[in-house]
């Protein structure tokens, strides 16, 4: 295990009011085996010791699915590391006399809450708006009733791995939420037990997204480089599929 | 009603520039067959613009289908522009290009590319279309091109277009909901030799005349 | 305290029936006049609160993170249960439910699992309509797979995301109901006290986490969904904001707290790397499959793995277990694995890990056979450990995983305080002493879906419910309380930090002591010790505990200063239960109970009951009650994995 000595620039926020500032620390003996939020633990430890506020910093699984955690590290969401969470990425990635500019997930239909922490409940919004299939407990047929073939259930699940964590809205430079949207759309769209809804969905989800203040796709696939669980923009061009076919057939 | 929901969501938005985009590139498919005749002789060129001035009817409906469709495409790519860049200002102090491609240049400057195209279409109308009534089309081709300023202008301009349709000959197929695995290594090769194609023969024809190839023409 | 299970009568099969034929119910049209409180969204609190808005209930949902869908139910990997058969193995209802129950070491109620094993096939049909993408076999039905060490193929699951495949499936009927207006869902509340009005449960105050506000909700009936208190450890795989908060407030206002030492503590872990750690990455049990676990025999060998010869090895599970071998329970790998690593034969920059290792797999099956079975697995382990297991030994360790102990409740999932209900992991009730792999999620959607609408009809419609809002006296009492015992918590922060310590200490603290002394192998000298330390820390917990900024603004600190001061209190009767409870079953080893190899020895004669603990006030030491558990169906026995 090997130490190493870093330089924090982290943006300090009182609430979704006020102003923020960049404030600089610096974290001697950080031990590379860390998490990068067993760092920032660390460093509020020191904080709190000093007497000072700590960084406020959404987190909890600490396992890279709860899809809770996440900043902008050198201009990155979620790091350097590919397709890892903040959580899961390690500060072996990191060396001594790295300076490291952790940033909130900005976009317009995120508001800083406080720190590093973002309001993201446009996406529950999303969600709500059609991202389910509605069937209500009981009386629904037996799981074996329709069949569906691995390869669309594998697909179906590479879409539905989404954590909802908000690195896509955080890189794109427009702060678009298509590969969100994009992701619980393909996946119910895929699936046979979706197909009933699949118009409603597709414009129910793209108008909230669209009413959430997220920005327009321009394909630049930011969105798909930073993802952590590796969703591709394939979605996306199923979405576009989906919504035309809806906004020209449907009703 | 349906129609301008269409238009006002994002992905409307996305449909108008991918469509206008494929009608302009078909439109660029005709225009560079026709300026292919530059490259047979100063008669067979002639002989094509002047077909092409005896049917004045369909000229007519064809530039204005043309007017159409670039006024679509460079309006919504405007609205696009200025509400995606109320969405991003103030981003991060550390700006990093997280999409590692070359194409990821191209994506950036569509705007930009974009509006160069514009203005480059517009010298070209006004030196083409409202050129010179008297003189033979065939001879004021020869005429601007010689003008070395005018050749490099002509010649950025093309380098313009084919950035611009590295990434949106792309894109548009990406919004068309055109990407599978088995496809996308072809698209991928279309996505260069699309650009490159139109690059070698538009840009050949001022290449032609500056370099003095085209001296007896 | 009065502990009637109203278990119904009549055949085992049939109880479930019986019981749903004879409860009251409640006219749809009337369902809009009541109003339900769901604290949770897990599992068991997104599946109830969607199925209570769709029958027509008025629900207010709270959760502590900032979206439904984080839930920590989403971390789990491994699958469901059911007992659909589809592999035409064997497996049926009953042998679901004696699985379940002989895993549970006989220590859970017979009607209650019966039951569970009865609505997991409706779990699995539930899910499946939400499009919950489980795995599929080619020809397109649903593929099973054996899960911790069952016979029958019965476990479904979807990659190893299975836990948030259905949280979202769940989530996803949450989302409606909010969207059609039946669920008004509060996120970022921390349920800070329960408020009980006549004896019900009428309510809770909630502390709002971002602007810091004690808010009241009023209802006519609350529903607990606030999972385990692993975390009382402080390392344990539970998330971050997994507490016993919720739990503790309505154990302290009346509700009975059942088994509270009955942890799962789950052997292949990521073992602990230095202080700072604050979580453990579990990895799958699957993993004991190809993976032969070791240590060095020799005391203190700090060679690397590939240096000890074959011969100084100790694949002590093979040696001692010569049928399991390396399959052994959960609770007999981790209790040996703790037992190598206090003989010092621990591996390891700390010495708290045994070698899981592969070669001889890879050797025999090939790398390409073993990468395809465990590639995700060994790159999540690299990323976080930096070594490849395909090349060197994996280094496990065991961890605090589930709680299988919880608020009692009734066949109808309601806690000793009338009105109030506690479902998933928060309750006590299906997984007795252990729980078997893939159960948590199963018992968590059947509590969710199938079990709690009954009962809240039966219960609105045999009750006389006041209506109330939160302008009573009692939502008053509450809030002020909250507040008085926030700035409790805050008393220390105007002298500064000098002298002071931090909240992260004393739960480390804590999370130490209980590990020791209230882990996997207990006895009652050590027992006794914990119990003579704890005040000690709960002391300086409020002595010197020092908390920055205020509590009128979003502050992690006190949040976290709150739930530790709860676990600081629910310790004690945690390590209390475990003193009582002189036999070794299930997850456990109490140390005097053994058998003359070594085993844990099971006590029926004597411990053949629920522990159910009231509180009996702040200074008084709380009181245990039994509740006796009746075996009608299934014989007890012993375990022996020999």
């Amino acid at each position: 295990m090997s130490t190493i000595d870093l330089t924090l620039q982290i943006w300090r926020q009182k609430n979704s009011d006020s102003l923020g500032n960049f404030e600089t620390y610096t974290l001697n003996g950080i031990s590379t085996d860390m998490s990068f939020l067993e760092m920032l633990d660390v460093l509020n430890e020191q904080l709190t010791k000093e007497g000072k506020e700590p960084v406020a910093f959404d987190h909890d699984c600490r396992e890279g699915i709860c899809g809770q955690c996440g900043s902008v590290v050198n201009g990155v969401a979620h790091g350097p590391e590919k397709e890892v969470t903040l959580c899961q990425l390690h500060m072996r990635n990191f060396k001594t006399g790295d300076k490291l500019v952790i940033e909130p997930f900005r976009s317009r239909a995120f508001p800083i809450k406080r720190d590093l922490l973002v309001d993201r409940s446009a996406f529950d919004r999303i969600i709500q708006s059609g991202g389910y299939v509605s069937v209500n407990t009981g009386g629904v047929p037996d799981g074996n009733t329709i069949p569906i073939p691995s390869q669309v259930a594998e697909l179906a699940m590479d879409a539905a791995a989404c954590i909802g964590c908000g690195a896509c809205v955080a890189s794109c430079p427009n702060g678009a939420a298509m590969l969100f949207t994009s992701a619980k759309v393909s996946q119910l769209a895929l699936l046979p037990q979706g197909d009933s809804e699949r118009k409603k969905r597709a414009l129910a989800m793209v108008e909230t997204m669209d009413k959430e203040g997220f920005g327009n796709c321009t394909n630049h696939k930011a969105c798909e480089a930073v993802c952590p669980k590796a969703i591709s923009i394939r979605n996306i061009a199923r979405l576009n599929r989906e919504y035309a076919k809806a906004i020209f057939t449907e009703g | 009603m349906w129609f301008i929901n269409f238009l006002k969501s994002s992905i409307g938005k996305k449909y108008i520039m991918a469509t206008s985009g494929l009608l302009l590139v078909l439109f660029l498919c005709t225009h560079v067959f026709g300026n292919g005749a530059i490259y047979i002789s100063s008669k067979a060129f002639q002989g094509y613009a002047d077909a092409l001035h005896s049917l004045p009817m369909l000229v007519f409906i064809f530039s204005i289908s043309l007017l159409v469709i670039i006024l679509a495409h460079v309006c919504i790519g405007l609205i696009l522009f200025w509400q995606n860049r109320e969405v991003s200002k103030s981003r991060y102090a550390v700006e990093v290009d997280i999409v590692q491609e070359k194409n990821s240049i191209a994506a950036k400057t569509m705007p930009y590319s974009g509006l160069f195209i514009l203005l480059f279409l517009l010298v070209h109308i006004s030196g083409f279309t409202f050129g010179p009534e008297d003189v033979p089309v065939s001879e004021h081709v020869k005429e601007l091109f010689s003008g070395f300023f005018y050749g490099v202008f002509y010649l950025a301009g093309f380098a313009a277009l084919a950035l611009h349709l590295s990434h949106g000959f792309w894109s548009m197929l990406q919004t068309f909901g055109v990407n599978h695995p088995r496809f996308n290594c072809l698209i991928g090769t279309l996505t260069y030799i699309v650009p490159l194609f139109f690059l070698i023969a538009f840009a050949g024809i001022p290449l032609y005349f500056m370099t003095g190839l085209g001296a007896n023409y | 305290m009065e502990l009637n299970s109203r278990i119904p009568s009549g055949p085992l099969a049939d109880k479930w029936d019986n019981h749903k034929f004879a409860n009251k119910l409640v006219n749809p049209a009337n369902r809009r006049k009541f109003s339900v409180i769901v604290v949770g969204t897990g599992l068991a609190g997104a599946s109830c609160s969607a199925t209570l808005a769709e029958q027509g209930y008025k629900v207010k949902t709270f959760c502590i993170q900032d979206s439904p869908r984080r839930a920590h139910s989403i971390a789990a990997q491994g699958g469901i249960n059911a007992a659909k058969n589809y592999q035409n193995d064997g497996d049926s209802i009953h042998r679901l439910f004696y699985d379940t129950i002989k895993g549970g070491d006989f220590r859970a109620r017979e009607a209650n699992v019966y039951r569970l094993a009865q609505v997991a096939n409706n779990i699995i049909d539930q899910c499946v309509a939400q499009g919950v993408p489980f795995a599929r076999e080619y020809g397109g039905t649903l593929a099973n797979r054996s899960f911790g060490g069952a016979q029958v193929s019965r476990t479904f699951y979807a990659r190893g995301q299975t836990g948030q495949q259905l949280l979202l499936g769940a989530y996803g009927a949450l989302s409606r109901q909010i969207h059609s207006g039946g669920v008004t869902m509060y996120t970022r509340r921390e349920m800070m006290d329960l408020v009980v009005v006549d004896g019900k449960a009428r309510g809770i105050t909630v502390r709002n986490i971002i602007t810091g506000q004690i808010e009241s909700h009023s209802a006519d009936a609350v529903i607990l969904a606030t999972g385990g208190y692993g975390n009382v450890y402080f390392l344990s795989t539970n998330a971050m904001a997994s507490n016993v908060t919720a739990a503790w407030r309505a154990h302290k206002k009346g509700a009975g707290f059942a088994n509270p030492c009955f942890v799962q503590i789950h052997p292949t872990c990521i073992p602990v790397h230095g202080d700072y750690q604050s979580k453990l990455t579990l990895m799958s049990e699957s993993l004991r499959n190809d993976g032969r676990v070791w240590v060095p025999k020799k005391v203190g060998d700090t060679r690397p793995p590939a240096q000890i010869p074959e011969s100084e090895r100790d694949y002590y599970l093979e040696n001692k277990y010569p049928s399991f071998g390396n399959l052994v329970p959960r609770d007999v790998a981790s209790r040996n694995a703790k037992e190598q690593c206090d003989a010092n034969k621990g591996v390891g920059s700390t010495g708290l890990a045994v070698y899981l290792d592969f070669a001889d797999a890879i050797k025999r099956d090939g790398e390409q056979t073993i990468f395809k079975k465990y590639g995700n697995l060994f790159q999540m382990y690299e990323k976080i450990t930096d070594s490849n297991p395909m090349q060197e030994p994996m280094m496990i360790y065991p961890a605090v995983h589930y709680t299988m102990g919880g608020l009692w409740v009734d066949y109808n999932l309601m806690t000793t305080i009338p009105g109030l209900f506690a479902i998933g992991e928060c309750n006590f009730s299906d997984h007795g002493a252990n729980r078997l792999g893939a159960s948590a999620l199963m018992q968590g959607l059947a509590d969710g879906y199938f079990v709690i609408s009954p009962a809240i009809a039966n219960y609105f419609g045999t009750t006389s419910i006041e209506k109330i809002c939160e302008d009573h006296v009692e939502f008053a009492g509450s809030r002020e309380s909250v507040n008085n015992r926030l700035q409790k918590i805050m008393r220390n922060s105007g002298r500064g930090p000098n002298g002071a310590v931090t909240v992260d200490e004393v739960h480390k603290e804590l999370g130490k002591l209980m590990w020791d002394h209230c882990g996997m192998a207990r006895n009652k000298e050590g027992l006794e010790a914990a119990l003579y330390k704890l005040p000690e820390i709960r002391q300086k917990f409020w002595d010197k505990v020092y908390i920055p900024g205020s509590g009128s603004e979003l502050n992690q600190s006190l949040e976290r200063a709150g739930r530790v001061a709860d676990f600081l209190e629910f310790g004690d009767i945690m390590i209390r239960d475990a003193l009582e409870r002189g036999e070794s079953c299930g997850c456990h080893l109490r140390e005097e109970s053994q058998t003359e190899e070594n085993e844990a020895k099971r006590d029926d004669a004597n411990y053949s009951h629920v522990s159910v603990w009231e509180h009996k006030g702040v200074d008084q030491l709380p009181q245990m009650h039994k509740e006796e558990l009746v075996f009608e169906n299934v014989t007890p026995s012993q375990r022996s994995y020999k």
